[in-house]
C-alpha cells in the first residue's frame, strides 16, 4: 500500500445494473491490497441512506480523506456523495458508461470497468483537496461604466442589494442617450402614443441611494488587477483618483451605425436624408423643417434596416429601429395633419408586447407600410423622389418627400474605454457582430473578462426596458462573482471550482503559450514573458496546462501527472487483434454528457475505449498524447464540443485550440514513425448522443485497418 | 402586367377614406401577409389576388386599382374574409372597389355621386316617373282607361317597346364608353388583361354554368341563389324579346298557359327567390359584407321588387283591379326604369365587366 493510498477508501455500487453487468467482487480486488477499504456494498444502493451510512462510517473509522466512488455518472447525485469538505472524492461512471453502453457479463466489459477502477485509483492517488486562492484585499465596491439607463439602473439594483457602488460617466451628465430622447416607444398598454422618456424617474431614484458615487465627466486610465481587487484609476476633473474595486458592470452603450457608406441613399451629400437619432434632435427641438431650405417639413419616407441586416454592413438587427420608426411617424402626422409618411422595411420586427404598438400605429390612414427597397434618392424641384425597388406594391416605384430618415442600427461602443492593463489587451475580445458577450445564450452579461459583466447596448441591441433589465442580471452576476471571490471559488461555468492552476516557475522557459492561449487574459506576464496569473480572473478550464510544453501546470485535482497516471493505469494487452485499445480525451461540458445520455439509452459501442474526462478539450497537453502512444493504445480520440461562431464551447476557445494545435500533434507522430489517423479530434453537441456509437465505432475500423501501435511490445 | 414601368405613388386619402367607409373594412391595418391570396381558389398563381388590391388600397392607389382587371376576377366568396388574421375582409374591399369603378367609369358624373347616397334616392325616383309620364302624355294615354284590365289602353306597345328599347340601347352604348375608359386606363399602366384558359366557346359556358361560384368554399351554397337570379334573369329577357315580337306579330297579351308566359313566370319566380336567397346568406353568413354598401342594395332591392311588381301586375291583370292594377303597372315601369337607367352606376354593370374580363 502506497503511501498516499493509505487513507483512501473505494465503494463499489452494486445496484443500478451493475451487479448483474459486471463481477463486482472482480473490481473490489482490484482496490484490495492497495487501498485502506475496498467494499462492495451488497444489497442497498450506495446513494441511498443505508449506503451512505456505511461511507460515513468507514470515513470516521478508517480517518479516510480520499474516496473512491465507483457508481454511476459523476454528474448525478452529486449532494448525495458529497461528504466532510476535507474528503476528496473520486467517481467511476460504472452505470452511463459501463452498464448502459455494453454488454453485460462480457469479458471485455469487465476489462472495461477494472480499467475505469484503476484510472480513477491512480487519479485519486495523484490529486489532493484544493486549497482556495483569495486575492489578499478584497474591496466590495462594484464599478459600474457608463450613467445611461443601464448604468443608472445597475447602479441603483447594486445598492440596493447592499454593495457600494462606483458610477462613472465620461459626459458631463449623468443620463445617456435617453437625454436626447424626445419620446420614447411605448412600453405598456395602451400602445397608443409614445411616452415621455423614463430618465426622469431613474435619475431621482439615483439621488436618493446613499451607496452610489457618481462620478461624471470622468475617464478611466487604466484598470488593473482581478476579481474582488480591481484597482481602478480615473481621472476626475483633472484630479487623478485610484479606487479598488470588486466587480465591474460595463454599461457604455451604443452608437448609431453611420449610415455614409450606404450607397443608394446618399446620406453625405443629400442635406434632406438624415438618420433616425437626428430626427429625434429635431423633435425635441421643437419642429421639423427641411434641413436644405429651414421649410416645414410634411411628406416623409423612412428606410428600415439602413444598413442593418445586410452582410455588408450590420448583418445583424437592432430590434428597436422598427419602434422608433413608427414613433417618429406619430410625431410627424402629429406635427402635420395632413403629412403622408411612408415607411419601407425588410420586415417590421417589434419584439413581444411592443407588437400591439405597430398595431396601434397602423391604424392611421397617412402611414403607408411596406416591405420593399429602397434603391436610390434623387433630389428633382425641390422633392427627394424615392425609388423603392421589389416591394409589395409595386416592382418599381417613386414615391416623392421632403424629408428621408434612415433608421439605422446600434453598434456596440468600444470597450477599450475600459484600459485593461492585461497582457492580452485594453478591450473586450468580442464575439459574433463585435459584441463583447461570452456566450450569448447560456451565460448573458459574462464577458471573456472575469469580473467584468456587459449590461445593456454595449452587450447587445437592447431597447430601453430591455436594458432596464439586463441591469439587473449584469449586477447580480458581479455581485455573485464578488462573492464566489471571496471563498475563492470560480463563478462561472465551473462555480463553486475551488482549485486554480499552479505553476511550477522554476521549470518555466517563458514560452507565453499560457499567456497567450488563456481565452479569459488570466495571465499578466512580466516584460521578459514570465507568466503572472490572477487567479481571480481564471475560470479554470485547464487550457493553460493544455498549452504548456514544459508540463508545469496542474491543478491540485487535475494535473498532468495525475492523467499521466491514468492512462499508465490501464492495462493494454499485448495481443492487437482482439483487443485493441484506444484512449478518448472526452469534455465534461457537451461531449461527456452525451456519452451519459448514450448509455442511458442503451446505446452500445466497443468496449475497447478507455474514456478520460478533461475540463475542456483545450486542456489535453501533448505529452498524455505521447503517453498514450507509448503506453501501447492504437488509437487516441478528442472530444470536445462544436468550434465555430455558435460555438458551445464553455470556455470558447478550447475546441479551436485543439484544432490548431492538432498541427503539433502530427509532427509528434512523424517523430514517432506512426499514421497521422492515430489521432482523430472530433466535435460534438450534447444532444448528439446518437452519433456516439457511429463516432466511436467508425473510428475502431479505421484503427484496425491501420493495425496495431507498433509500441505496444515495447 | 406592366410590373416594370416605374408607379409615382399618390395616395388619394379620400378613396381610402371612401373604401374604409362603404366596405367597413379597417384595411390600413392589413399586414400584407397575403394569406387571402393563399387561400383564394379564383386567384391566379402569376400576379395573384387579392394581396395586390389590399396594398393599394390601403395606400390609396386608386388609379391604379381602376386599371386592374383582377377585381372582376373575384367572385366575393368570402375565403380570403373567413382566413385574413387582421379580420380586414379583403372580400368587402374588392365588393367595393367594383362599387366605386362602375361609378369611376359611368358619365355622366353627377349620377354616380346620387346613387352614392340615400339622399338623393327621392331625386333618381323622380326621373323615370317624370319621363314615363311624359312618354305616356305624348302618346296621349294619361288617364285610367275603362273597362277591363289592358295595359296597351294606359300604355301603347308601340310607345312602350320603342322608348325601352331606345333606353335599354342608349344604356349599353353608356356601359361601351364605361368599358371603353376601363380600357384606356389599362393600356396607359402598361397593362395587359391575363391569358385566359381554354378557348372562347369553354369561357362562355364556365359563365353559363357559374363555375367560378362553385370555387367558394366559405360561401359555398351562394351559387345556387346567383343562379337562380341570373337564369331568371336571362329567361325574362328571352321571354320579353318574344313579347316584343308578340305584340307585333302574334296576339299580346299570351294566355296564362302559353309556354312563353310560363317560363316568363318561372323566370320571374327564381329572380325573386334568388334575391331572397343571396339577401338571407348576406347576413346570415359570418363572413358576409358587414358594410353599408348602399349602391349595391339599391340594385338588389330595385330588381327584387321589379320581379314581385311584375308579378302582381300580371295578376291584377287578370284579377282587374281597376284602377289599381295601372297604379301598380306604372310602378312596375318605374321599376324597370331604376334597374336599366342606372345600369353602369350600379351593380348591373357587374354583368358587362365581368362577362368581359373572364371572356377577353
Amino acid at each position: 500500500m502506497s503511501e498516499e493510498m493509505k487513507n483512501t477508501g473505494v465503494f463499489i455500487c452494486t445496484s443500478c445494473g451493475i451487479k448483474n453487468c459486471v463481477d463486482t467482487s472482480a473490481l473490489a480486488k482490484i482496490a484490495e491490497g492497495s487501498v485502506k477499504f475496498g467494499n462492495c456494498i451488497e444489497g442497498v444502493n450506495l446513494c441511498h441512506p443505508g449506503g451512505l451510512e456505511v461511507i460515513e462510517k468507514s470515513i470516521l473509522d478508517g480517518k479516510l480523506s480520499k474516496i473512491l466512488i465507483a457508481a454511476c455518472s459523476p454528474r448525478v447525485k452529486t449532494e448525495e456523495f458529497s461528504f466532510n469538505p476535507d474528503i476528496l472524492v473520486e467517481r467511476v461512471n460504472l452505470r452511463e458508461h459501463v452498464v448502459g453502453s455494453h454488454e453485460a457479463g462480457d469479458e471485455d466489459t469487465l476489462m472495461l470497468a477494472e480499467d475505469m477502477m484503476r484510472m480513477g485509483l491512480a487519479k485519486l492517488a495523484n490529486s489532493s483537496i484544493p486549497i482556495p486562492f483569495i486575492p489578499e484585499e478584497i474591496s466590495n465596491e462594484i464599478l459600474v461604466l457608463g450613467a445611461g439607463i443601464t448604468g443608472i439602473t445597475a447602479a441603483i439594483d447594486g445598492a440596493r442589494a447592499g454593495y457600494k457602488v462606483l458610477l462613472v460617466e465620461k459626459k458631463e451628465q449623468a443620463g445617456g442617450w435617453l437625454q436626447e430622447l424626445y419620446k420614447q416607444i411605448p412600453s405598456s398598454p395602451p400602445w397608443s402614443k409614445p411616452q415621455n422618456p423614463v430618465l426622469g424617474q431613474a435619475l431621482e431614484s439615483l439621488k436618493k441611494q446613499e451607496n452610489i458615487s457618481l462620478y461624471t465627466g470622468t475617464e478611466i486610465l487604466e484598470i488593473s488587477g482581478q476579481p474582488g481587487a480591481f484597482w481602478v484609476r480615473m481621472n476626475h476633473a483633472g484630479q487623478e483618483k485610484s479606487v479598488l474595486v470588486g466587480a465591474i458592470v460595463l454599461a457604455t452603450g451604443w452608437e448609431p451605425y453611420d449610415p455614409s457608406g450606404l450607397e443608394p441613399f446618399g446620406y453625405s451629400n443629400q442635406p434632406d436624408v438624415i438618420t433616425s437619432l437626428e430626427l429625434e434632435l429635431m423633435a425635441g427641438n421643437g419642429g421639423f423643417n427641411r434641413p436644405s431650405n429651414g421649410k416645414p417639413v410634411k411628406n416623409v419616407l423612412f428606410v428600415q434596416c439602413a444598413g442593418s441586416r445586410d452582410k455588408d454592413h450590420l448583418p445583424y438587427c437592432s430590434s428597436v429601429c422598427c419602434g422608433t420608426s413608427l414613433k417618429q411617424a406619430q410625431y410627424i402626422r402629429e406635427a402635420h395633419p395632413d403629412a403622408n409618411v411612408f415607411i419601407i422595411y425588410k420586415d417590421i420586427r417589434m419584439p413581444g408586447m411592443s407588437e400591439n404598438y405597430y398595431l396601434e400605429v397602423q391604424k392611421d390612414s397617412r402611414i403607408f407600410l411596406t416591405k420593399g427597397e429602397v434603391s436610390g434618392i434623387i433630389s428633382e424641384e425641390n422633392q427627394l423622389i424615392v425609388n423603392v425597388r421589389d416591394s409589395l406594391v409595386h416592382s418599381n416605384m417613386d414615391i416623392s418627400v421632403d424629408l428621408v430618415v434612415l433608421a439605422v442600427g446600434m453598434t456596440p461602443r468600444d470597450s477599450m474605454d475600459l484600459k485593461l492593463a492585461y497582457r492580452q489587451g485594453p478591450g473586450l475580445p468580442t464575439l459574433k457582430y463585435e459584441f463583447p458577450d461570452s456566450h450569448f445564450i447560456c451565460f448573458p452579461y459574462e464577458t471573456r473578462r472575469t469580473g467584468i459583466y456587459a449590461a445593456g447596448a454595449v452587450r447587445a441591441p437592447l431597447s430601453i426596458s430591455e436594458s432596464i433589465e439586463d441591469a439587473g442580471g449584469a449586477m447580480l452576476k458581479a455581485i455573485q462573482c464578488l462573492e464566489a471571490t471571496k471563498r475563492g471559488e470560480a463563478v462561472h461555468p465551473r462555480s463553486g471550482d475551488q482549485s486554480y492552476p499552479e505553476l511550477y516557475m522554476q521549470r518555466c522557459t517563458d514560452c507565453k503559450r499560457c499567456t497567450e492561449e488563456c481565452p479569459f487574459g488570466a495571465y499578466d506576464e512580466t516584460e521578459k514573458g514570465t507568466p503572472l496569473p490572477n487567479p481571480s480572473r481564471c475560470r479554470r478550464c485547464g487550457i493553460c496546462m493544455g498549452s504548456c510544453p514544459e508540463r508545469i501546470i496542474s491543478f491540485k485535482d487535475f494535473s498532468i501527472q495525475a492523467v499521466s497516471a491514468m492512462i499508465k493505469a490501464v492495462e493494454v494487452p499485448d495481443e492487437f487483434e482482439e483487443k485493441p485499445r484506444v484512449l478518448a480525451f472526452v469534455c465534461e461540458n457537451d461531449a461527456y454528457p452525451a456519452f451519459d445520455m448514450a448509455g442511458m439509452k442503451g446505446l452500445k459501442y466497443s468496449p475497447f475505449v478507455r474514456i478520460i474526462p478533461v475540463r475542456c478539450i483545450g486542456s489535453v497537453n501533448k505529452v498524455w498524447i505521447s503517453d498514450a502512444l507509448s503506453r501501447g493504445f492504437d488509437g487516441i480520440m478528442q472530444i470536445g464540443c462544436k468550434p465555430g461562431d455558435d460555438y458551445q464551447c464553455h470556455f470558447i476557445q478550447g475546441s479551436e485550440l485543439t484544432e490548431t494545435r492538432g498541427e503539433n500533434l502530427q509532427e509528434t507522430l512523424q517523430t514517432m514513425m506512426l499514421e497521422p489517423e492515430r489521432i482523430r479530434t472530433e466535435f460534438i453537441e450534447i444532444d448528439e448522443y446518437d452519433k456516439i456509437p457511429d463516432l466511436i465505432n467508425d473510428y475502431m475500423e479505421e484503427i484496425e485497418n491501420i493495425g496495431p501501435n507498433p509500441f505496444k511490445d515495447l | 402586367m406592366g410590373m416594370d414601368t416605374t408607379l409615382r405613388i399618390k395616395p388619394d386619402i379620400e378613396f381610402i377614406e371612401f373604401l374604409k367607409k362603404d366596405s367597413g373594412s379597417d384595411l390600413s391595418i392589413c399586414m400584407q401577409c397575403g394569406s387571402c391570396t393563399a387561400v383564394c381558389d379564383l386567384s391566379p398563381e402569376e400576379n395573384p389576388f387579392p394581396r395586390k388590391e389590399m396594398i393599394w388600397a390601403s395606400w390609396g392607389l386608386r388609379d391604379r386599382l381602376m386599371a386592374d382587371e383582377d377585381i372582376w376576377l373575384c367572385h366575393h366568396c368570402g375565403d380570403c374574409s373567413t382566413t385574413c388574421p387582421r379580420d380586414v375582409r379583403p372580400a368587402d374591399v374588392m365588393a367595393s372597389l367594383r362599387s366605386y369603378s362602375y361609378r369611376h367609369f359611368a358619365r355622366p358624373r353627377f349620377l354616380g355621386k346620387w346613387l352614392q347616397s340615400p339622399k338623393y334616392l327621392p331625386l333618381l325616383i323622380l326621373f323615370p316617373v317624370l319621363i314615363i309620364a311624359g312618354i305616356i302624355a305624348l302618346a296621349g294615354t294619361l288617364k285610367i282607361p275603362e273597362g277591363p284590365v289592358d295595359y296597351s289602353h294606359f300604355f301603347p306597345h308601340g310607345w312602350l317597346n320603342g322608348s325601352f328599347s331606345i333606353l335599354v340601347l342608349i344604356l349599353f352604348g353608356a356601359m361601351l364608353g364605361s368599358v371603353r375608359r376601363f380600357f384606356l386606363g389599362l393600356k396607359a399602366h402598361g397593362s395587359r388583361l391575363r391569358e385566359k384558359n381554354g378557348g372562347l366557346i369553354k369561357r362562355v359556358w364556365k359563365i353559363f354554368i357559374q363555375k367560378d361560384f362553385k370555387s367558394c368554399t366559405t360561401n359555398r351554397y351562394r351559387y345556387i341563389g346567383h343562379y337562380m337570379v341570373f337564369g331568371g334573369f336571362v329567361m325574362l329577357l328571352v321571354v320579353t324579346l318574344f313579347a316584343i315580337l308578340a305584340t307585333i306579330f302574334f296576339e299580346y297579351p299570351m294566355p296564362f298557359f302559353h309556354p312563353v308566359k310560363i317560363a316568363g313566370n318561372l323566370a320571374g319566380l327564381s329572380l325573386a327567390a334568388g334575391i331572397i336567397f343571396l339577401a338571407i346568406n348576406r347576413f346570415k353568413n359570418p363572413s358576409g359584407s358587414k358594410a353599408g354598401q348602399y349602391t349595391d342594395w339599391f340594385f338588389l332591392v330595385n330588381l327584387f321588387l321589379l320581379s314581385i311588381s311584375g308579378g302582381i301586375v300580371e295578376l291584377a291583370r287578370f284579377m282587374d283591379w281597376t284602377p289599381w292594377a295601372y297604379y301598380l303597372y306604372f310602378l312596375h315601369l318605374v321599376l324597370v326604369w331604376l334597374v336599366v337607367l342606372y345600369l353602369p352606376y350600379t351593380k348591373f354593370a357587374h354583368v358587362i365587366f365581368r362577362t368581359l374580363a373572364m371572356l377577353k
